[in-house]
């Protein structure tokens, strides 16, 4: 194969999405040849920067030289068909349809330039498959629809799809985050290839041992911005995670908060809970506790809490005020006082277009009779929206109205007209603004002091660090640490958030 | 949703002017139009409509694509089971009513077993329904229509009642508080408007989605048989296609009133503004004497129009 | 693992599999209660009447792969029928009825170009759409053709009526043609985007697949193909009726999904939709020689069909309850 020659500059690359603030100042270079990590924790702006760079979503400041000439991508083909693809994980792929027809779709081989060369089609993808054989069971032929694939195959197709298109410069986005250690081994085998070929890798990922292994440089993003790009032969682990982190300062805790109360019951307790995506998690939660959960996005933290509220189906036992339960909808939960304030507000936790009046008491109108009492109704939604201070014209106004900080305090208030005694909380300051956070802390220490217990995922380190006396970090669908006391460091948070020095191998069955 | 709001007016209150306006466009097209016996008569027409576009109301309200294509053939069947039972004997009206009602029930209730609990979705459910009822009908009065209409039926539903208007009328509105009541007074009603918008908070919220369904097209089921029933009180007789005509109108209806037809937000006095409307448009057109098929295709085409206006789905570019 | 993952490549690859046995069972049921069913008159004639439905079942199938639905294909056919039959004239040439036919693929064309604008484009939702282009499309039928009549030149409704070319019945030649036009469509580029839009629209699109100009021509097709319906049909019975399309539609749709095509598209095929009209015909048929009582028919024709649209939903309830 020839040698190509490329080299991608991004230069101070802003981007803002609405009120907020994404990328400050992103900078990053690649040349043929090279693979560069690119590093940042929870809100780094690293996808966002990815994204740029593949022209998914245009940069409102900052510029981007391709080959020395600066770029402007309108659209992802545009990038495309400049040499420039990313392989996401199995976004792009359309279920019923083979693996040789979603790696070629749009770009066939074709016969007298109207049929599709079939036979061509799949001797190509069997060269393609070729590159990972051993690392795939057999059955992984290009006549098989990617729907009866498991996910680790599915994002090999992903990558050889990405690769039929001979690119100039290929990003990884934590596309080994299905694959098993064999099968990431071949892959960095064949970046090891697309280098010689001269092409250019951009490697993100958060699994340290890996950047290690196939990267020559890093750069790593925090808040926002660049905030140092160096050769991984001159640098430790240590080293970029403080770069990731910041100094060593200590956080300081937002609130005193009492300890949990001397022979406080356990009001839940988890044994090897397992699902699709969870394996094997333990824990317990003890009244008035608020125990938090971290680690990076989707690595279960989510289905977590959804399996607890009984909204996905799981193994394993689980003890509710001493009771063994196992919930099979989320009405069975709410029936013991359980309540769940879910993750995106938008698409799981409001009405929109409802009135906020309606939103509060979606759960709760049995209470109310029949015909319903809506002035007792009416009440009930006010005092909880007082309490909450939420800002509003009226209990009529859509939901939609609302900004996001005052939206998410309907979303709780619907649930604290309940009462609940355990209360999950699935990321539930994202997007909302200081001023509805601090207010939101105080309700939590309020709970608490009335002996809510609380499960608590967030992924705002700071956050965790300063509400919570017990994190369990989660990753890969396991807890890989419990950090409390003087383990409770941001640097120890970040740290076990990724694989560090721990070899993974996922099983197949 | 779409593309421009209207002004201010609420889509109920657009439609009633509408209504209003046509009504006086008639009295353009033809002189002496415009007089009260005509307008208790256009509303007396209106509420056969209104009534059998209830049940459509709700299952539109439903979401999830939410359409009730039996209620033609439902309207039919309870129309013939109450004409063959009550052999034009008042004492025996409360049994047909009963049995007719029951039968539009069960009818509604295996429209949503369909769709609630085998996943098949509801135009091909409602629609493969109304085959089956159709069929049911040829078999049960194997092509002869016996039976009578009880005299009280023809008083208390068409015939004058209260200053020159009938019992449908009045009916019509108790039917409309009920729904209201339904609609916004019950734990049902906010459930159904919930499911309507999204089904995921709804069920995040403890709504038991599936029986939310099944209750709402059993329901359609009933009130489309109530419809058939108060609709022979009109006809005086039943027919093969009696409640067919109906079918099209309904769903024109529920849009023309402001129901979005991807469910979560309307009103059943947005459908009753709606049968309004339609009920003149037909009215008009059939004084101007312009044939069925001017008609048919006029009615295609305004809820074409009603559509674009009101019911674009997003696009793929976020 | 190793035999779920071989049934299901199976029943994705070749889904008309299923249906082809049911055919064979149809058939021989049939046989029993019609012993001359394979005599050629009989099949030709058998044929002949499944014919119309065939054809906008193959268009219907494309629409439904693209994941949408068509409900007025029944009202395209009796539009076309209302324009053929008073087009043409009992004495035309070959030159005028060609022309005639261009027109009636012309009128199809621009009926499902209305409804793919509305789709495609405007992003309207199928069902309500289509269903309120029957009305505009049976209303302007009604008007062009109130009543029931015209004429379709008699040789060439004849030369219809009886061809078996190469002794083949006509109507196996026309579902040969679709289904080896499907299978070359099929390895066209448009075929692929069509799996995809229909599969998944919002991947396609990431995959820079035209989704919006490959609905709109799904669309057309129907149209299309509603319209060379239109033409079998009224050489089959020599004049008009406009309201014959209107049966059409729904059983166009069970045909689709009999034939082992979802409804909610991105896989299938014409060839198993073309065998759907066929088991939907000779249950029909063993209906009416099975001494069902003549009031009873269309009843148990109504059950069987809600039973077949039923069907895929219940095996995927038994299949979840299986796995909970």
């Amino acid at each position: 194969m020839a040698k190509t020659n490329i080299s991608l500059s991004a230069q101070h690359i802003v981007k803002r999405y609405g009120g907020v603030l994404a990328l400050a100042d992103g900078s990053l270079a690649v040349e043929s040849g090279e693979v560069v990590a690119l590093l940042g924790a929870n809100g780094s702006g690293k996808s966002t920067l990815s994204k740029v760079i593949t022209g998914v979503v245009a940069p409102n400041k900052g510029e981007l030289l391709l080959d020395g000439q600066p770029v402007a991508f309108a659209s992802p083909q545009a990038a495309q068909s400049l040499g420039i693809t990313a392989v996401y994980q199995e976004l792009s792929l359309i279920p019923d349809m083979t693996v040789a027809e979603n790696i070629w779709l749009g770009h066939q081989p074709m016969k007298w330039r109207l049929v599709v060369d079939k036979q061509e089609m799949l001797a190509k993808t069997g060269e393609l498959l070729d590159l990972f054989a051993g690392t795939v069971q057999a059955s992984l032929q290009p006549e098989v629809p990617v729907s009866a694939l498991p996910p680790d195959e599915r994002q090999i197709v992903e990558i050889l799809k990405a690769l039929s298109l001979d690119p100039r410069l290929i990003i990884l986005d934590e596309a080994t985050a299905s694959l098993d250690s064999r099968q990431v081994g071949r892959l960095f085998d064949l970046v090891g290839d697309w280098q010689e070929q001269g092409k250019a890798i951009i490697f993100v990922s958060h699994r340290m041992e890996e950047i290690f292994r196939v990267a020559d440089r890093a750069v790593v993003l925090r808040n926002g911005r660049s905030v140092g790009s160096t050769s991984i032969g001159e640098t430790g682990e240590q080293e970029l995670v403080n770069m990731m982190v910041g100094e060593a300062t200590v956080v300081p805790r937002q609130l005193t908060h009492d300890p949990v109360a001397a022979g406080a019951a356990v009001r839940l307790k988890l044994e090897e809970i397992s699902a699709e995506t969870l394996h094997g998690v333990s824990l317990s939660v003890r009244d008035g506790e608020l125990l938090g959960i971290g680690g990076l996005q989707g690595q279960g933290q989510t289905d977590l809490l959804r399996a607890i509220f009984g909204d996905i189906p799981f193994t394993g036992e689980m003890t509710l005020s001493g009771d063994v339960v196992h919930f099979g909808h989320p009405r069975q939960a709410m029936a013991r006082d359980v309540a769940l304030v879910p993750g995106d507000r938008g698409s799981e936790g409001l009405l929109l277009i409802r009135s906020i009046l309606e939103n509060l008491q979606l759960p709760s109108w049995q209470r109310y009779g029949f015909p319903l009492e809506m002035e007792a109704a009416r009440a009930d939604a006010g005092r909880v929206a007082d309490d909450l201070r939420l800002v509003r014209s009226s209990l009529d106004a859509p939901a939609r109205s609302l900004s996001g900080g005052n939206a998410q305090k309907v979303v709780i208030g619907k649930w604290l007209l309940r009462a609940p005694r355990l209360l999950l909380l699935n990321d539930p300051t994202k997007g909302v603004d200081v001023h509805t956070k601090r207010e939101f802390y105080n309700l939590l220490a309020e709970l608490r002091r009335e002996g809510t217990a609380i499960l608590f995922y967030s992924s705002d380190d700071e956050e965790l660090l300063g509400l919570c006396d017990r994190v369990l970090v989660m990753l890969d669908g396991r807890i890989s640490a419990e950090l409390s006391g003087d383990n409770l460091t941001h640097a120890q948070l970040v740290a076990t958030s990724m694989s560090t020095g721990r070899a993974e191998a996922q099983d197949h069955s | 949703m779409s593309r421009f709001s209207l002004p201010k007016l609420s889509p109920p209150l657009i439609a009633l002017l509408l209504a209003v306006g046509l009504f006086f466009l008639g009295g353009l097209i033809r002189p002496g139009f415009v007089n009260a016996t005509q307008a208790i008569n256009i509303v007396r027409l209106a509420a056969f409509l209104g009534i059998i576009a209830a049940g459509q109301t709700l299952v539109i309200l439903g979401g999830g694509e939410g359409i009730d294509l039996s209620i033609g053939a439902v309207v039919t069947l309870a129309a013939i089971l109450a004409f063959r039972l009550n052999e034009g004997q008042n004492e025996l009206v409360p049994l047909a009513l009963a049995v007719a009602l029951a039968a539009g029930a069960f009818i509604g209730l295996l429209n949503g077993l369909g769709v609630a609990f085998l996943k098949i979705p509801p135009l091909v459910m409602t629609l493969g329904m109304a085959g089956v009822v159709q069929g049911l009908i040829l078999a049960i009065t194997q092509g002869e229509m016996i039976g009578d209409t009880a005299p009280v039926m023809g008083r208390y539903i068409s015939a004058p009642l209260v200053l020159g208007i009938p019992g449908v009328v009045f009916i019509w509105f108790i039917l409309a508080l009920l729904i209201w009541l339904l609609l916004e007074r019950t734990t049902y009603g906010k459930q159904l408007f919930g499911i309507g918008v999204n089904r995921v908070t709804a069920r995040l919220s403890g709504v038991r989605v599936p029986l939310v369904v099944l209750v709402t097209y059993t329901l359609s089921g009933l009130l489309a048989a109530f419809g058939g029933f108060m609709l022979l009180g009109f006809t005086q007789t039943v027919f093969m296609n009696l409640g067919g005509p109906y079918l099209f109108p309904s769903v024109a209806a529920v849009v023309v009133g402001g129901t979005a037809l991807s469910g979560g937000k309307g009103s059943y006095w947005g459908t009753m503004a709606g049968a309004l409307v339609l009920t003149l448009i037909t009215s008009l057109l059939t004084a101007m004497q312009l044939p069925e098929a001017f008609r048919q295709m006029t009615l295609g085409a305004i809820l074409l129009i009603l559509i674009s206006v009101y019911g674009r789905q997003r696009g793929l570019r976020q | 693992m190793n035999e779920r993952f071989q049934l299901k490549y199976v029943s994705l690859r070749q889904p008309y599999l299923f249906a082809l046995l049911l055919m064979v069972v149809a058939a021989l049921v049939n046989l029993v209660l019609q012993p001359n069913l394979l005599e050629l008159r009989v099949l030709n004639g058998n044929l002949r009447s499944f014919l119309p439905l065939m054809i906008v079942t193959a268009g219907q199938a494309i629409v439904i792969m693209g994941s949408g639905i068509d409900l007025s294909v029944g009202a395209m056919v009796s539009l076309v029928t209302a324009v053929l039959v008073t087009q043409m004239s009992l004495d035309a040439s070959a030159g005028q009825i060609l022309l005639v036919i261009l027109l009636a693929c012309g009128v199809g064309m621009a009926a499902g170009g209305l409804n793919g604008f509305g789709v495609a484009w405007l992003r309207l939702p199928p069902i309500v759409t289509t269903y309120a282009t029957s009305f505009i499309f049976s209303g302007l039928a009604l008007w062009i053709l109130p009543r029931p009549g015209g004429n379709m030149p008699e040789t060439f409704a004849r030369w219809y009526r009886q061809a078996t070319p190469l002794g083949i019945p006509l109507g196996i030649w026309v579902a040969a043609v679709l289904v080896l036009l499907w299978y070359l469509l099929r390895k066209t580029k448009y075929g692929s985007y069509l799996f995809a839009v229909g599969g998944k629209p919002d991947a396609a699109y990431a995959t820079a697949v035209p989704v919006t100009r490959v609905l709109f021509s799904t669309y057309v097709i129907a149209g299309l193909m509603s319209a060379f319906a239109a033409l079998a049909l009224t050489l089959g019975t020599s004049s008009g009726d406009p309201r014959i399309g209107a049966a059409m539609t729904l059983d166009s749709i069970v045909a689709v999904v009999l034939g082992g095509t979802r409804l909610s598209g991105g896989q299938g095929g014409v060839a198993g939709s073309i065998l759907g009209v066929i088991i939907l015909g000779l249950i029909r048929n063993i209906i009416s020689f099975a001494n069902v009582p003549s009031w009873y028919q269309t009843l148990v024709d109504a059950l069987i069909i809600l039973i077949a649209l039923a069907g895929p939903g219940l095996v995927q309830l038994i299949r979840r309850r299986r796995v909970a």
